[in-house]
């Protein structure tokens, strides 16, 4: 009784991303959700699952209902979630499971933020909880350092040098320079990438994931309906989602995310392993947060996932062709959406120069909250 | 390192002391008490590093929270930590993302696994930031005592290097 290619996605949104001056979150959502409705070949009238992410700065409340009204829906299945990177593949896990269960059929997830030019994240209590912010007495603020952590332990266990977290930076920025709508095009050098001061160590400005405004729409419908449909069909054969919510307080978890959990369902559930996925899509918050995840995912040994990218094999037409649009290093960083939307245009043979031949299986890893959650999503060309 | 008030510190108080606790709170760079961590924070106004420990199962664990998070009981104690460890591991900040923080830098933000065994987020002062390493020995001290927004004393514990 597997979900397995019963649902597929049909339709991917994406406005355009960098510095939007003037836009706002939800206007952002709402021109990626006609987008997505248009690349599928449906209307607003079709849509009856809202699945929703709030955006992190200027939060907004009950943010499922007030996106709702805002696109003038009246849908019969409501989901909002919370679980920072992982929460895309999440909430098309859950639209792909209600789609199956039939308690709704086309089934619209989005996301977007201003986190380029809107205000800037709250910290502390308003946002985090009393007593659950406490840490920022210590100067804890912001991602670099929480992941950071991570990282120094990583390097420390497995000799994992700054140039092999360097080369995922160098080869996500070289797929970005054949992506016409990524942020960052400019490629890379070594020499520029250890040139550039640190920003928590061991992390400097290009470990870490860009700021940008934008938004990502997907639709999500059953199988058989996706194949009516405009584009075609990127089947959702394998999804999983594993948490570590004790993050950084266990001492396993800095270098041994919930990835390996995560993706061991997911890929049990779409019957392939990992020599058959012919493209990554990495949530790369983080350069070690990638070599982290290819080891979690059985790509690498542990402590090999660094001597592996600095050998260039996440690269195009290298052994494991990854964050093939730039990612979040590099195209935008919105929260692991973009890194679906390019998973499904991969399959869809629509990428250009950036395309990875006869891409059939392509695997997306969400990762959030510090450590805490993972989620992995497996799309095919074909129904298995 | 331990200079405070000279520092960051003085702008958010600054600001806090003109539009009060609602201001502390957003700005948010000081420990707000609840009931689940008021044995932690009371700890360090007496110079003491305390655990929470379950007395059901034995399970020790930071931060305090309103349960065992090992079998769920609700019958939790505060004890003395020796507030000796080692660094398990660390990260020097170069760019302080908060306006609090932008004076101090670089300054070094540490996991730091006790002798007990639960690990605790604080800073390693009294040392160069680049000579702090995995593995280094540390012991706690007491920042000066300061005051949350609704008026609880606290001191921040912090680590430095120890000859043990
Ligand atoms: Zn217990």
């Amino acid at each position: 009784m597997s979900i397995s290619g019963k649902t597929a996605i049909a339709g991917v949104g994406t406005t355009q991303f960098g510095k939007l001056p003037g836009s706002t979150a939800w206007g952002l959502q709402a021109e990626a959700v006609r987008l997505a409705l248009e690349d599928a070949g449906l209307t607003k009238d079709d849509v009856d699952g809202l699945f929703t992410e709030p955006q992190f700065n200027e939060p907004l409340l009950l943010h499922g209902h007030v996106i709702g009204r805002m696109l003038g829906m009246k849908p019969n299945f409501l989901s909002t979630q919370s679980l920072g990177g992982a929460t895309a593949i999440a909430l098309i896990q859950h639209a792909a499971m209600a789609i199956e269960e039939r308690l709704c059929e086309v089934a619209v997830c989005l996301f977007g933020e201003t986190a380029k030019t809107g205000l800037p994240m709250l910290f502390g209590a308003p946002q985090m909880g009393r007593g659950q912010s406490d840490d920022i007495a210590f100067g804890v603020a912001g991602g670099a350092v929480m992941e950071a952590r991570s990282a120094m332990r990583y390097m420390h266990e497995y000799n994992v040098t700054h140039e092999m977290l360097g080369s995922v930076a160098i080869t996500f920025r070289d797929h970005a320079s054949k992506n016409p709508a990524a942020q960052y095009q400019k490629p890379l050098t070594m020499e520029e990438y250890l040139g550039t001061p640190f920003v928590s160590e061991p992390f400097r400005r290009y470990d870490c994931a860009i700021t940008s405004d934008g938004g990502v729409a997907v639709v999500v419908t059953s199988a058989e309906r996706a194949r009516d449909l405009r584009k075609p069909p990127a089947y959702i054969t394998g999804i999983g989602q594993a948490h570590n919510l004790d993050g950084l307080r266990d001492p396993n978890h800095y270098t041994h995310f919930a990835g390996a959990r995560s993706s061991e369902r997911a890929f049990r559930m779409a019957g392939v392993r990992p020599e058959d996925v012919d493209a990554m899509q990495f949530y790369d918050c983080f350069t070690s947060t990638v070599l982290i995840t290819l080891e979690d995912y059985g790509y690498c040994k542990k402590g090999e996932g660094g001597p592996f990218a600095l050998e260039g094999n996440l690269g195009l037409g290298k052994a494991l062709p990854s964050n093939t649009s730039g990612g979040s290093l590099s195209e935008a960083d919105l929260a692991g959406w973009n890194q679906i939307a390019e998973g499904v245009r991969q399959v869809r043979n629509e990428c250009d120069e950036r395309q990875v031949p006869n891409a059939q299986t392509v695997v997306v890893a969400g990762h959030g909250g510090f450590q805490a959650s993972h989620a992995t999503l497996v799309i095919s060309k074909d129904q298995p | 390192m331990r200079d405070l008030e000279s520092t960051g510190r003085t702008r958010v108080a600054d600001a806090t002391a003109s539009a009060g606790p609602l201001v502390d709170l957003v700005i948010g760079m000081k420990p707000v008490v609840i009931p689940e961590t008021s044995g932690f924070w009371d700890g360090t106004v007496v110079q003491e590093l305390r655990i929470q420990k379950c007395n059901a199962c034995g399970n020790t664990q930071l931060p305090g929270g309103p349960c065992c998070a090992n079998c769920l009981s609700q019958d939790l104690t505060w004890v003395k930590s020796n507030g000796t460890g080692r660094v398990f591991s660390f990260s020097i900040v170069h760019q302080a993302l908060h306006p609090s923080f932008m004076d101090r830098v670089p300054y070094v933000v540490a996991d730091i696994q006790l002798d007990e065994g639960p690990i605790v987020l604080s800073n390693v002062t009294d040392v160069d930031p680049h000579d702090v390493r995995i593995g280094l020995r540390v012991a706690v001290w007491f920042d000066e005592q300061d005051t949350d927004a609704f008026g609880v004393p606290f001191r921040l514990p912090k680590f430095k290097p120890s000859e043990q």
